[in-house]
């Protein structure tokens, strides 16, 4: 598995036109207390006047980044783990089960206009895209690329979490390519 | 049989027989189940170094936090030698023989007594309550006893000895959001003249008993004159003057021990040395209270000639 790719494009994450939906930045703060990796007076900090359906500057965002960055000193597989566990309650306990059927629908509605486009808004060249170039289920592969400016090990975690929530597949294996920017995806 | 049957079978069956499509899915699940365990390897290991990570920092800490804290402890040792330093040493009163039991909550404390001389050579007794503890509380301890060794080179009254320290403090002591009760007495031939602002006293004086008029304001609280009280105070008289730190003190069920108790208590040893009185209030007190909870300052004098 790949490991590499995990920063963030700083001259895109400091564009102040840039917003983020609260339902994200609560689905994030929520994998993070499940996950143990605030407690206390901090995950009560996290949440603190977080609204699900206000928009947020990027910078609100980048504060809960920081929250597992500036914490782990290895924190690609944290990162990874709170995107498959944002997945996990989206689907679990958000709109995911109604709006996805099976593991590899998932790839279509996170690339579509409901998935990423949806919680992210600002110019098109500050919040880059999250697009699916190829599903194949047949042979299980699919191939999507981000340009978003959002940490690349959570991404891979997004895509194993919300491929494996429906729970038909048995396999799910997510490469990045940083070179290309591709996730390399096989699933069965 | 398909690959779900089997699953959910309790144990796999002795004619265990998978299709084509059974035995690629059997393949991938277990080929997912090795990622499934790749990852959470990969998390474990980066928690676990995290955890690692964890406890260095925290044993850094400690470390840190011993070494800020014997500073402290070294400071407040040397606070509270000085605080010590700046309290009467065992002080014989000219007709006057007394007890005083003073005892600060913590290593450095509020509360203060101090005894003077006034330009008419009369002794004058003074007890304060500064209000918190620490350092800061004994930083103006010091500040008041200098306010009064200035004022009593001047005056003799004790009205205007206070009045005179209130109106040099009250700028100060308002910056740093500190004040002080104040109990102030000057021992005249046959009577005593006192200034109080939330003091406690009492006097004794044959069969009759006066307690303190109290109302007047805390040092570096309002700038308004003192009232001067004088009440008989011949041989044989006690005087008792105190902080709040006993009267306020609760037992184990939340009651407060009271001012008429220790003034009934007092009243009820008046006969005796005043040392011994001392210790009655104190046994007393010490079987009443569930802890204390404030500095304790507590003075029985009698007059003796």
């Amino acid at each position: 598995m790949s490991g590499a790719g995990g920063t963030v494009d700083v001259s895109r994450t400091l564009d102040k036109e840039m917003r983020v939906f609260g339902a994200l930045l609560t689905g994030y703060a929520q994998a993070c207390i499940n996950l143990n990796i605030v407690a206390g007076r901090r995950s009560e900090a996290l949440l603190d006047d977080l609204e699900i359906n206000r928009w947020y500057p990027l910078d609100r965002w980048l504060k809960f980044e920081r929250v597992v960055l500036a914490s782990y000193a290895h924190a690609g597989p944290i990162m990874e783990r709170v995107g498959m566990q944002m997945m996990l309650g989206w689907y679990h306990h958000g709109p995911g089960k109604a709006l996805v059927a099976a593991g590899p629908d998932f790839l279509e509605f996170q690339t579509g206009s409901g998935g990423y486009a949806s919680v992210v808004d600002g110019p098109e060249s500050s919040i880059g895209a999250f697009a699916l170039l190829e599903n194949d289920r047949a042979r299980g592969h699919a191939q999507v690329r981000s340009t978003t400016p959002f940490n690349r090990e959570m991404e891979r975690g997004v895509l194993i979490g919300g491929m494996k929530a429906p729970g038909d597949l048995d396999f799910v294996d997510v490469v990045y390519r940083p070179d290309a920017q591709i996730f390399d995806i096989e699933y069965h | 049989m398909t690959l779900d049957d089997l699953l959910k079978a309790g144990a796999p069956p002795d004619d265990l027989e998978l299709g084509p499509d059974g035995q690629r899915r059997l393949y991938w699940k277990y080929r997912g189940l090795l990622k499934d365990q790749e990852r959470d390897n990969a998390y474990w290991e980066a928690t676990n170094a995290n955890l690692k990570h964890a406890y260095e920092t925290l044993d850094e800490q400690e470390r840190q936090l011993a070494a800020a804290y014997r500073i402290i402890r070294d400071d407040l040792e040397v606070a509270s030698r000085i605080q010590t330093s700046l309290l009467p040493s065992a002080a014989t009163l000219p007709g006057i023989e007394h007890a005083i039991y003073c005892k600060q909550l913590t290593e450095v404390g509020g509360d203060y007594y101090d005894f003077f001389r006034t330009r008419r050579d009369e002794t004058a007794i003074g007890v304060f309550d500064i209000s918190g503890h620490g350092v800061s509380a004994a930083l103006v301890m010091a500040f008041l006893k200098a306010q009064f060794m200035l004022a009593l080179e001047r005056l003799a009254e004790p009205a205007a000895i206070v009045d005179e320290v209130n109106t040099h403090s009250y700028a100060f002591l308002r910056g740093v959001k500190k004040y002080a009760t104040v109990n102030f007495v000057v021992v005249g031939d046959d009577s005593i003249s006192y200034a109080s602002g939330g003091g406690f006293g009492l006097v004794l004086h044959g069969d009759e008993t006066h307690t303190f008029e109290k109302r007047a304001p805390f040092i570096g609280l309002r700038r308004k004159p003192y009232r001067q009280h004088t009440l008989p105070f011949t041989e044989g008289d006690l005087l008792a003057m105190y902080t709040d730190g006993m009267v306020e003190a609760q037992d184990s069920e939340g009651r407060d021990y009271t001012v008429a108790r220790l003034n009934a208590l007092i009243a009820e040893h008046r006969d005796e040395a005043p040392a011994v009185i001392l210790d009655r209030c104190l046994e007393d007190y010490e079987r009443f209270r569930s802890e204390d909870t404030d500095d304790i300052t507590l003075l029985i004098a009698r007059r003796t000639a």
